[in-house]
């Protein structure tokens, strides 16, 4: 089980994206991917694409994990994406979880987005695609 | 209850039917039969469970009508009618969320269970900077009376009343309602109706808070104590234990946190001087009634019941029957519902309808077939007003008063259930109350390690949930015809209409109303200094929602959370 990049663990922020409240879904995440070994920083409600930009680079993390249950990812992750670039974190991992439509799994891809877990995903899934994924 | 004769008579047959059975025993398929919550069901149940849980007729069970209420609130349960039927909808704007709301109304409908957009639950217009990309989405953007007005165009709200879920800004939702009704020509001594207006479950389970505890209790108890002589028949609170299930919490979890947020807003009403029998008749609750456990669901609101007409009695001296009643408003949550194969969800939806029926709930509302697909659509919602009406109407579930009453698994499960229940308000009592265990995080981790122990339980199997982790349909093309999604435009149409309304209105009425807003703000919450007058004196002039939220923002400052994780 490989958790670790160039000898250091993995570090996720994981954040809810806009206005809504419903953190369950991304605690429960939270809380797998640190039991799968992985460093996880959560960073909460109501962030603006700014603010989850900044912690991000702050906080010098592999994956970023953005949650959206409110169907506002289309309106919002081409904006997270864009102050991704403006910090200068054109490669960091962007994910996406939550309630996003089958047909927008395509547009969210060409926004930037590396994997998209949607309803009913399995835990071991995310984490798993974390590891094969995130070079050192 | 039953005498000591018949109990060793039953003993000694129980023994002899333990000893001639024992095959069969072995052949059940699980060793224990434990709930989420960690109750272990027994085989069979008899009066001998009974007796050993100390249940009392007299004491425990009861008179429908009478407390302590465990048989229900009214002494003749549906025979005199029907629950209130509800369905939670809400979307784009007012003028489109008024011809579903008139659909659903002609449906059937008896409450307009009014779902908001984020931006205003959060107290932001639709042209605030926040509100981007969620305006008109998860629920109707109504922010000032005139959007009111506009979206209960022909509802009467005489007779179909109306309950909001809209909860940091609820006292200025209150304000918006009753100040239609009164434009309707409604005598607003009989309006009916509520407000979701729960603001502490908001810091655990929901998310949608804006201002501290303190300030936000403030609020809640002013409109308690406004609606208490204004508009006694509304209801401008329902406590909360919906989002706790929903949030993951198991079933004691779930319902002690909100009968432990339900004491603290009493007990903050009572310290400001208020008689808790004025604001004790205008409590409401917003339970959960899932289809799966269907009997721990039924005993779980029967004990609820039981418990808080206790708590009114014991811990607060209430006096009025009316303060003692533990009024269900009762929920189902999307997560009991399955992407897959969708239209099972409607027999799951009818099951959770015939579990709050047999529960006694004073008003019902489930959540729709479509609802893992997307915000719901109309017919999906009216499916479930059917789903309502062919419980209430056909099965006949409501010709005798708690039918499920006597059941000694039932009365045994209504009592384990309270037992749990007050050993948890005790342990939150030991931490310093509520509020205290919100911003230690207690509540938020407790409910995150039983929503993490049921994720397990669902990707392991041992949770079954048909078509998903069990009877799977291998290339499974089902999918709703068709699926909701906001159309793009609401947000600049919002955001025009608001302008039009700045534009419109009375400036100076509206700056004059504000400022009396903040200096009622500015001083400390008193039996005379009430801020309802003041919120009711801005929204007559339209402010806004996030006109008033701002001043009160400013005043009062924004809730930074605890982290828990």
């Amino acid at each position: 089980m490989e958790t670790q990049v160039a000898g250091r663990r993995i570090r996720v922020l994981l954040v809810k994206t806009g206005l809504d409240g419903h953190d369950r879904g991304v605690l429960v995440v939270a809380k797998a991917l640190s039991q799968a070994g992985m460093e996880v920083i959560y960073g909460g409600l109501h962030l603006r694409p700014a603010q989850i930009a900044k912690m991000a680079a702050e906080e010098s993390v592999d994956v970023v994990g953005l949650s959206s249950l409110s169907d506002n990812h289309r309106a919002v992750v081409p904006r997270i994406m864009e102050e991704f670039k403006k910090v200068g974190l054109d490669d960091v991992m962007v994910l996406l979880g939550g309630f996003i439509q089958e047909e927008d799994v395509p547009v969210m891809k060409r926004a930037g987005v590396a994997e998209v877990f949607g309803v009913g995903t399995r835990l071991e899934d995310i984490a798993a695609y974390i590891r094969n994924h995130v070079s050192p | 209850m039953f005498d000591k004769d018949l109990l060793e008579r039953l003993k000694r047959q129980q023994e002899t039917w333990n000893i001639a059975h024992q095959e069969s025993f072995e052949k059940e398929i699980k060793k224990e039969f434990v709930s989420e919550a960690g109750i272990v069901t027994r085989r069979v149940y008899t009066p001998l469970d009974l007796a050993e849980k100390g249940v009392d007729y007299f004491q425990d069970i009861g008179f429908p009508g009478e407390f302590p209420f465990t048989r229900g609130l009214s002494p003749v349960g549906y025979r005199a009618g029907l629950w209130a039927i509800a369905q939670y909808s809400g979307q784009s704007t007012p003028e489109e969320c008024n011809q579903l709301w008139r659909d659903l109304v002609a449906a059937g409908l008896n409450t307009v269970y009014a779902a908001y957009d984020l931006p205003t639950q959060l107290g932001y217009d639709p042209d605030h900077p926040m509100a981007e990309g969620e305006v008109g989405r998860t629920g109707v953007s109504l922010v000032s009376l005139r959007d009111w007005e506009i979206a209960f165009d022909g509802i009467d709200l005489g007779k179909t009343m109306v309950s909001t879920v809209c909860n940091a800004p609820g006292a200025m939702v209150i304000a918006m309602n009753l100040l239609t009704a009164q434009k309707q020509g409604v005598d607003l001594k009989g309006l009916r109706g509520s407000s979701q207006n729960d603001i502490l479950k908001e810091y655990t389970a929901r998310g949608n808070f804006i201002f501290p505890p303190e300030p936000s209790m403030r609020l809640v108890v002013d409109t308690l104590a406004y609606c208490s002589t204004v508009t006694p028949q509304f209801y401008p609170i329902t406590v909360c234990s919906v989002h706790q299930s929903e949030f993951g919490a198991n079933h004691v979890h779930e319902v002690a946190f909100a009968l432990a947020n339900g004491i603290a807003y009493v007990e903050s009403a009572v310290n400001r001087g208020i008689d808790v029998d004025v604001i004790g008749p205008g409590i409401m609750w917003t339970t959960s009634h899932d289809h799966h456990a269907l009997f721990h669901e039924i005993a779980k609101l029967r004990a609820m019941r039981r418990l808080w007409a206790k708590i009114m009695r014991g811990r607060f001296k209430a006096k009025n029957p009316e303060s003692m009643m533990c009024r269900l408003y009762s929920s189902v949550g999307g997560t009991s519902l399955m992407k897959e194969q969708y239209l099972n969800n409607i027999a799951r939806s009818a099951l959770a309808a015939l579990a709050g029926a047999l529960a006694g709930a004073q008003r019902i509302d489930l959540r729709t077939y479509d609802e893992q697909w997307g915000i719901p659509t109309k017919d999906a919602e009216i499916t479930n007003i059917r789903c309502q009406q062919i419980v209430g109407y056909e099965c006949g579930v409501g010709e005798t008063v708690d039918p499920l009453a006597g059941s000694y698994y039932v009365e045994w499960l209504t009592k384990e259930m309270e037992d749990r229940f007050v050993a948890e308000i005790e342990k939150i009592d030991g931490m310093g109350g509520t509020l205290r265990a919100i911003e230690s995080g207690y509540i938020k981790r407790t409910m995150l390690e039983d929503a993490y122990k049921y994720q397990l339980g669902v990707e392991a199997g041992t949770i079954p949930r048909v078509g998903h982790n069990m009877f799977r349909q291998e290339n499974d093309q089902s999918r709703p015809v068709r699926v909701y999604r906001a159309d793009p435009s609401v947000e600049q149409r919002r955001v025009e209409a608001v302008k039009e309304l700045r534009r419109t209105r009375h400036d100076r009425e509206v700056s004059r109303t504000l400022k009396a807003l903040r200096a009622a703000a500015v001083e400390p919450a008193t039996a005379e200094n009430n801020l309802m007058p003041a919120i009711i004196d801005a929204v007559q002039a339209y402010a806004t929602i996030g006109e008033m939220c701002d001043v009160l923002r400013d005043v009062w400052g924004e809730f930074r959370e605890p982290k828990i994780f």
